[in-house]
């Protein structure tokens, strides 16, 4: 962990619970040395006349590069009636462009012992390519021409949608999917994020070539793009490429589309307790969802330290559900910060039979943050969580390219990169407990259960008279009722 | 923590690549490792690298799920979850205070023929981590109610794993059906009523029979001084006696498969899945890397001859996959198909077998073998970028190979590998006689059906 950070940091000398003095050679662990420093790579940027801004990050260690193209607009843009339209149009980059038809594409990028992913997330779609170093040009002209010239033939339009029906299929036959759609429409109500990002079976069949070719003219253009370079290349070189296979592009005269209007209903829906009957599940899968807070909210680090003493092995979550009462093989929780307001999420599977204890197990849990904040012999630890896996991930290329492109998404200084750590480190008990009590109120959560539901109904029920219980067959993702109208008779 | 099939493979160096494949600029690090092995059989891997300040340590017991004890399937992957409860020094978890408290992580898994328990840590927690490790290796010190509940998060792994995932039995039932003497039949995760009938009497009997150092290969890549960590593992591993009892080993040998077997089965899917498998040579033989090279030609990336055929030509399927799951004793190469809206398994089951016949019939093209060998290079870079990554593919090499050396001279193997040679495995193990046909149906079609 702690790789590569630009100044030494004491972060793994953080406390040691069980360095006690050793009586005998082997009774006690041997307590640790001083800890060593290591530096971290520093980006270098430069926004092209056409105002494509470029991030280069030099990280030599493997021969290996990424490169990200990021457009500054995802799922959160879908009209209603057409959900899933961003990320298709995303996908279909790869499908196909002006000069190259999809399995050419494939092709040439594997031959180069590549990958070329793309797609869209909430508030940003990408292509991503990664290769070996002595790949990077060619690689770069395959992803330039993707992104910029793509054929959306109506052929490749209709083969997605295919694929894209059959995966909602195979979500819908997973307790936990299910549960993550159900979520997003409780908390989200008809508002853009309450949709499934890759859209549901209706509107997926509504999706027309027209709609992908008018979506990519107007958000896929140089101005709303953030291009990251990483791995085994320096700055001027990854310069030069960017310039050479972006540079080019074209900055439309029309102005940028304006940014949708906030995703959270003006009253967003509380305290509902949703059942999914899905009678052959093998499990039930239980969550608590409600709004959390956006990525530049100031409480952003409060909150992922908050997230972290719940989340995570030794969380909170997973001490009581799995490591104390063997009721699951993993409790945790996520704090999804999006450009609005995105969703917290405490979930555990279960066996069936215990659906409605896990439930009040996560409830209670986020309760006892504030009743019962971590001192500092609890917190400690849980910041050192954080601190380790943010520095093991930018150990990796396509780590250090991802967390550099998420900052430069949200209009966030790359130098945060480097304040990580004190910002994680200067969270106190306090901060917690007043988060946790001012922006993850427990009475203001909702609880979706989708399992079968006959073995957790009654006792859910004896607390929650209010549940709503919708059979799987009758569930629309299409609306925040959840139920599929009545045919008329 | 169950089943992780580690496909780690390797370097070599500069000269083949510049030989082989052309690459004027691509290096491929070799991993410069030391061995020894203490006076009571434990054998140690180092491999220094101090370019960040973390150290991964991993030990490999050569012990699996193929050697659960008669009626206790699935008990190497639950001692595996009783590893980190009490020893006669270390509380439950404490395993995790050492390493999740300070910013670093473990976990383990258990496949069909090893257990390895692996950390990554600061590398200032090192010399706390190697007595860790002898700490668990020289006696557990488990009670009952401990015991219980970690059998409870296994049964929920079960559940997680194979009841809830609309495919997950589909998985199950293919390597359970597979094999029919050797217990590789087995599925690691194991079975809920054999589970139940595990005792704490079985944990401490397991331990001593496996879990001893002429058992184990210690690996540990990243931040140390050689002479330090030397010192470190004599003070805390070389006390640990060496058991005079015999290791037992499994003798059982898979018989061949002297016809196609054919099952159907029916879950809660709402698409139809079709799976082959082919019995193929345990994972040391010549012909595993030729198997390999034809395993990323059919299914790896869209320009791979499944995904073009299956799902982009014909539209058939939602998802293809092939794999050389390699073993110790013997292996399968599995081909498998999700159906896509509407179709049958049959034409299914058609286009695959017309892959398989194709790659028989005609050698694969010098672009398309290239294609393939520059996949798994750069899987292989991906894969090393990290200490742990090097680490399991030392200690892969030592323990399932039987030479940690081949982690540098694997990758020659595979780029020796000819057009040539993926027609001869091809013919050699895709025989008709061979085959097992798994339909995977959703329970509905049953109850209309038949």
């Amino acid at each position: 962990m702690l790789t590569k950070l630009p100044f030494s940091v004491a972060l793994c000398a953080i406390l040691c619970v069980v360095c006690v003095q050793a009586q005998t050679p082997q009774a006690t662990p041997p307590p640790p040395a001083p800890p060593r420093s290591g530096t971290f790579p520093k980006p270098a940027e430069q926004t092209l006349p056409n105002g494509l801004r470029v991030i280069v990050v030099e990280r030599t260690e493997s021969p290996l590069m990424a490169a990200q193209l990021l457009i500054k607009n995802g799922g959160e843009v879908d009209p209603p009636e057409l959900a899933g339209l961003a990320d298709m149009t995303a996908n279909l980059l790869t499908k196909g462009t002006q000069t190259r038809d999809a399995t050419q594409i494939a092709q040439q990028i594997e031959s180069l012992g590549g990958s070329l992913d793309s797609g869209a997330r909430w508030d940003a779609s990408f292509a991503t390519v990664g290769v070996m170093s002595s790949k990077i040009p060619q690689a770069m002209e395959i992803l330039s021409d993707v992104v910029r010239r793509p054929a959306f033939k109506s052929e490749e339009v209709e083969r997605l949608r295919q694929q894209y029906l059959d995966n909602v299929t195979l979500a819908l036959g997973d307790p936990g999917s299910i549960a993550r759609f159900v979520a997003a429409r409780v908390v989200f109500g008809d508002s853009p994020y309450g949709h499934p990002v890759s859209g549901t079976a209706e509107s997926l069949t509504r999706i027309t070539a027209a709609d992908i070719t008018k979506m990519h003219s107007r958000y896929y253009r140089p101005d709303n793009a953030i291009l990251v370079i990483g791995g085994d290349i320096n700055a001027k070189d990854g310069m030069a490429l960017a310039t050479k296979y972006f540079g080019d592009w074209q900055k439309p005269t029309t102005p940028l589309p304006t940014m949708s209007a906030p995703a959270v209903d003006a009253a967003p829906k509380t305290g509902r307790i949703v059942v999914i009957d899905k009678p052959d599940a093998g499990q039930a899968a239980v969550y608590l969802a409600r709004t959390g807070i956006n990525r530049k909210d100031t409480d952003y680090f409060r909150g992922i330290v908050t997230n972290s003493v719940l989340s995570g092995y030794s969380g909170r979550l997973n001490q009581e559900i799995r490591i104390k009462r063997g009721l699951s093989y993993g409790a945790g929780s996520f704090l999804d910060t999006r450009r609005d307001v995105g969703p917290f999420v405490a979930s555990a599977q279960t066996k069936n039979e215990s659906g409605a204890m896990v439930a009040d197990l996560l409830l209670g849990e986020i309760g006892r943050l504030s009743s019962a904040p971590p001192a500092d012999v609890e917190l400690t630890p849980r910041k050192a969580v954080l601190i380790g896996g943010f520095s093991r991930n930018l150990e990796t290329v396509n780590g250090l390219v991802g967390q550099v492109g998420s900052l430069a998404l949200y209009g966030l200084s790359l130098d945060e990169i480097n304040r990580y750590i004190n910002n994680v480190q200067s969270v106190t008990t306090a901060d917690i407990q007043k988060f946790a009590g001012t922006r993850l109120d427990a009475k203001t959560s909702n609880i979706i259960i989708v399992g079968n539901a006959k073995a957790f109904l009654p006792e859910l029920k004896k607390k929650y008279p209010n549940v709503e219980v919708i059979p799987v067959a009758e569930l629309d993702l299409n609306t925040a009722l959840l139920r599929k109208k009545q045919p008329a008779e | 923590m169950v089943r992780t099939s580690i496909r780690l493979v390797l370097s070599l160096s500069l000269l083949l690549i510049l030989q082989s494949i052309g690459f004027a600029q691509t290096r491929m690090p070799q991993l410069k490792f030391t061995e020894r092995t203490l006076a009571n059989g434990l054998r140690v891997l180092t491999a220094a690298d101090r370019s960040s300040p973390t150290v991964a340590i991993q030990v490999w017991y050569h012990v699996g799920s193929k050697d659960d004890p008669p009626g206790r399937s699935g008990f190497a992957h639950l001692f595996e979850h009783i590893m980190f409860k009490s020893t006669k020094n270390m509380k439950s978890e404490m395993l995790d205070r050492l390493t999740e408290d300070v910013g670093g992580f473990n976990n383990a898994f258990t496949n069909d023929d090893v257990t390895v328990y692996y950390e990554v840590v600061p590398s200032n927690y090192l010399e706390t981590l190697i007595w860790a490790e002898a700490e668990r290796l020289s006696g557990l010190n488990v009670d009952d109610a401990n015991f219980k509940s970690e059998r409870d998060v296994v049964k929920e792994e079960y559940r997680q794993g194979v009841l809830a995932p609309p495919y997950g039995r589909f998985e199950y039932l293919l390597q359970q059906k597979s094999f029919l003497e050797h217990p590789y039949k087995r599925p690691t995760i194991g079975s809920i009523e054999d589970l139940d009938a595990a005792s704490l009497k079985d944990v401490q009997e397991f331990h001593a029979t496996y879990y001893r150092p002429d058992n184990a290969t210690l690996v540990v890549v990243g931040d140390f001084e050689q002479a330090q960590l030397d010192g470190w593992v004599d003070k805390y591993f070389g006390p640990i006696a060496k058991p005079s009892r015999p290791l037992p080993r499994v003798e059982v040998k898979e018989p061949p498969r002297k016809s196609e077997i054919r099952l159907t089965e029916h879950g809660s899917n709402d698409l139809p899945a079709v799976g082959l498998t082919y019995l193929t040579p345990r994972q040391a033989d010549a012909d595993s890397d030729a198997l390999r090279v034809a395993d990323t030609i059919l299914s790896a990336g869209e320009s791979s001859r499944l995904y073009n055929s299956l799902v982009y030509n014909q539209q058939l399927a939602a998802d293809i996959n092939s794999s050389a799951e390699t073993r110790e004793d013997a292996s399968l190469f599995l081909l498998t198909a999700v159906l896509s809206e509407g179709k049958k398994p049959e034409d299914a089951e058609k286009s695959l077998l017309a892959e398989v016949k194709k790659l028989q019939d005609a050698p694969v093209s010098a672009a398309e073998l290239e294609k393939a060998k520059n996949q798994i290079i750069t899987d292989q870079l991906r894969q090393r970028e990290t200490s742990n990554g090097k680490a399991l593919a030392l200690g892969e090499a030592a323990v399932l190979l039987g030479d940690p050396s081949r982690v540098n001279t694997d990758l020659a193997r595979l780029q020796a590998v000819t057009a040539a040679d993926i027609q001869r495995v091809m013919k050699k193990y895709f025989a008709d006689t061979n085959r097992l046909v798994l339909y995977y149906l959703p329970e509905a079609t049953k109850k209309e059906g038949q």
